[in-house]
């Protein structure tokens, strides 16, 4: 039986906003927006930390909410975070490149930040795609990363269990990207598609078995919201990612060029936190976990969660024990 | 498609206007429809299910079956409905493919071969979805048979919400992994890739064909915007260029003592 006041505290939840930290913008360019977050905590000391999102999807569910925050969990341990949000790219970013992203908007940013803060360099924590733009800012920028986090981060793109790989390997990108920008709504029907009976039936089955508890409705909708929020892909750097990483698997042949310049992973020596989700559907744990034979790091740490993609952001287990564990990682170097 | 959108502008249009409350907001729980609809439909043949095995009217593997079913034949257009497709839509029969063979000739030569290439794109649009309706009908096949083993070697609970819970969560274990075994599988991804790409030339033929009367109405086209925005992509990457090396210039020359002031040896030190 569907709780009574289930569908009245759907319809009062319907505009919850996702967000709970305090942050401020401190340099924009474009459509990207670079914050600083409020300290919580005693400063630990360590360099500022950079959060480098996905384009696939937004930034925020990395502070949903209070008690689903990994940026809170970070600032609770004093760690000083700052986040990239790419924004939502329209006709007019069509021909932007991953050249663009990561040795323009990326370095940009980091340049602002070392910069303001008189730095030679910092942390970085790269999450999902994230984590490979962060993967190859570093390998062009070494002295300005000190150390790399990189989170659920597909790297080797041709893994048997990686279901999307399949898929994409025989579409022809070009034409699908034409000129244009790629839809989020075609990025979000491939999604749902990789499960589509949990996805897009089981889920709601659960919500309608729960309680009209506030609390639960509003984390359903800010989660559902955040899903659902896929921004369109500017076509050039969606076209390249998608043929130099999922069709070619340029990044562990050492063949991906940015730029014009090469990005070999072995020449990555400083330490790296790999994190990766055990139940990842999307990345599965193989793909993160090439990394750690392919960098030149003798610093380099695995940790693996028994988590889904979405799981390693805002499920509980993940609020105890991923910021901790990248605070603690960090406070040791 | 087309009735999706309907129905979607409907819900729409009763959650901004709900009837007899026009200046203010009345939760209306038939937006959730399809997903109250869809966990009464599997309540009713669970129930029924329930039923059957209790009264031993039905053997056991048989009402199982049959249960399964009925969920094959309610997932039957789920996959296809949540990538739009329908195969019954468009060129259909031997008028098309006629049109599609003759031969393109004079003053209209060019835009003749388009609206043939953008049929051909339908055509190929239709095979691949009826490649992945086949694909899609052997996976809910093998999920019903899966299920249906299940159900007839799990001990009978009483038919309270718990056990329909569980019988429902079995369910979509079991069409999760044969839509898995069968998404994994060469045949899938290649039908995937063929819709996705026939749509992507049907898409590319028909953006021509529009183009086109943008151009006799002289109306600015998405080419000529695009070649302006690739223009103006270069100018900025000139520009922004230009200001590195000028700033890269202007760092160098601070950082470089007075010729006459400083000592060989304290220039190198501070070179960059």
């Amino acid at each position: 039986m569907t709780d009574p006041g289930l569908f009245a505290a759907l319809s009062a939840a319907r505009h919850c906003d996702a967000g709970c930290s305090q942050k401020h913008e401190v340099w924009r360019s474009g459509k990207l927006r670079l914050y600083r977050y409020g300290a919580i905590a005693e400063s630990n000391g360590a360099a500022p930390l950079l959060i480098v999102y996905a384009l696939v999807n937004r930034p925020y569910m990395m502070d949903l909410q209070e008690d689903r925050s990994l940026i809170r969990g970070l600032l609770a341990k004093g760690v000083d975070v700052y986040l990239v949000d790419w924004g939502y790219p329209d006709g007019a970013d069509r021909f932007t490149s991953l050249a663009d992203y990561i040795d323009g908007y990326l370095a940009a940013c980091v340049q602002q930040i070392l910069k303001s803060r008189r730095l030679d360099g910092l942390n970085i924590l790269g999450v999902c795609q994230g984590g490979v733009l962060s993967l190859c800012y570093a390998a062009l920028h070494p002295e300005h990363v000190r150390n790399l986090i990189t989170m659920v981060t597909p790297v080797d793109f041709h893994t048997t269990g990686d279901l999307l790989s399949k898929w994409v390997r025989k579409i022809d990108v070009a034409a699908l990207v034409g000129e244009g920008n790629v839809s989020g709504d075609l990025l979000n029907q491939l999604f749902v598609s990789l499960m589509p009976f949990r996805l897009t039936h089981q889920k709601y089955a659960e919500l309608l078995r729960g309680s009209a508890d506030r609390a639960r409705i509003e984390n359903f909708m800010r989660v559902e919201s955040w899903i659902f929020d896929s921004p369109d892909q500017a076509g050039v750097a969606f076209r390249e990612f998608v043929v130099w990483c999922y069709q070619e698997n340029r990044l562990v042949k050492n063949q991906l060029e940015i730029g014009g310049r090469k990005i070999q992973l072995r020449a990555l020596q400083l330490p790296i936190l790999n994190l990766i989700g055990r139940k990842d559907h999307l990345v599965p744990p193989d793909a993160s976990g090439a990394l750690a034979s392919l960098v030149g790091s003798d610093d380099f740490t695995t940790l693996e969660f028994d988590l889904g993609h979405i799981g390693m952001y805002v499920s509980a287990r993940a609020q105890r024990e991923v910021p901790t564990a990248v605070a603690s990682w960090l406070a040791r170097r | 498609m087309e009735k999706d959108l309907w129905q979607q502008w409907q819900a729409y249009v009763e959650l901004m206007f709900p009837p007899g409350t026009p200046s203010s907001f009345a939760p209306a729980p038939q937006w959730f429809a399809p997903y109250t609809d869809a966990a009464e439909r599997f309540s009713t043949e669970a129930r029924r299910f329930f039923e059957t095995v209790r009264n031993a009217a039905t053997p056991a593997g048989e009402a199982a079956r049959a249960f399964g079913d009925s969920l094959r034949e309610q997932f039957a257009d789920f996959f296809p409905k949540l990538w739009g497709m329908d195969p019954t839509k468009g060129p259909q029969g031997a008028a098309w493919s006629t049109a599609a063979d003759i031969p393109a000739l004079g003053l209209t030569r060019e835009h003749q071969l388009r609206w043939q290439r953008t049929l051909e794109a339908w055509s190929r649009m239709n095979a691949a979805q009826r490649r992945l309706q086949r694909v899609w009908s052997d996976v809910l096949q093998e999920a019903a048979t899966a299920f249906a083993g299940r159900l007839a070697a799990a001990p009978r609970s009483p038919p309270n919400d718990e056990a329909l819970h569980a019988l429902y969560d079995n369910w979509i274990d079991c069409a999760e992994q044969a839509y898995a075994s069968a998404a994994h599988n060469a045949e899938f991804s290649e039908a995937m890739a063929e819709f996705i790409n026939a749509s992507s030339e049907w898409r590319r033929n028909m953006k021509e064909g529009i183009e086109q009367y943008a151009k006799l109405l002289d109306l600015p086209t998405r080419a000529e915007i695009n070649s302006l925005l690739q223009r103006l992509k270069t100018l900025e990457e000139q520009r922004n260029g230009k200001s590195s090396d000028h700033a890269k210039t202007r760092t160098s020359d601070r950082r470089r003592p007075p010729r006459k002031k400083s000592k060989p040896s304290a220039r190198r030190k501070s070179k960059p």
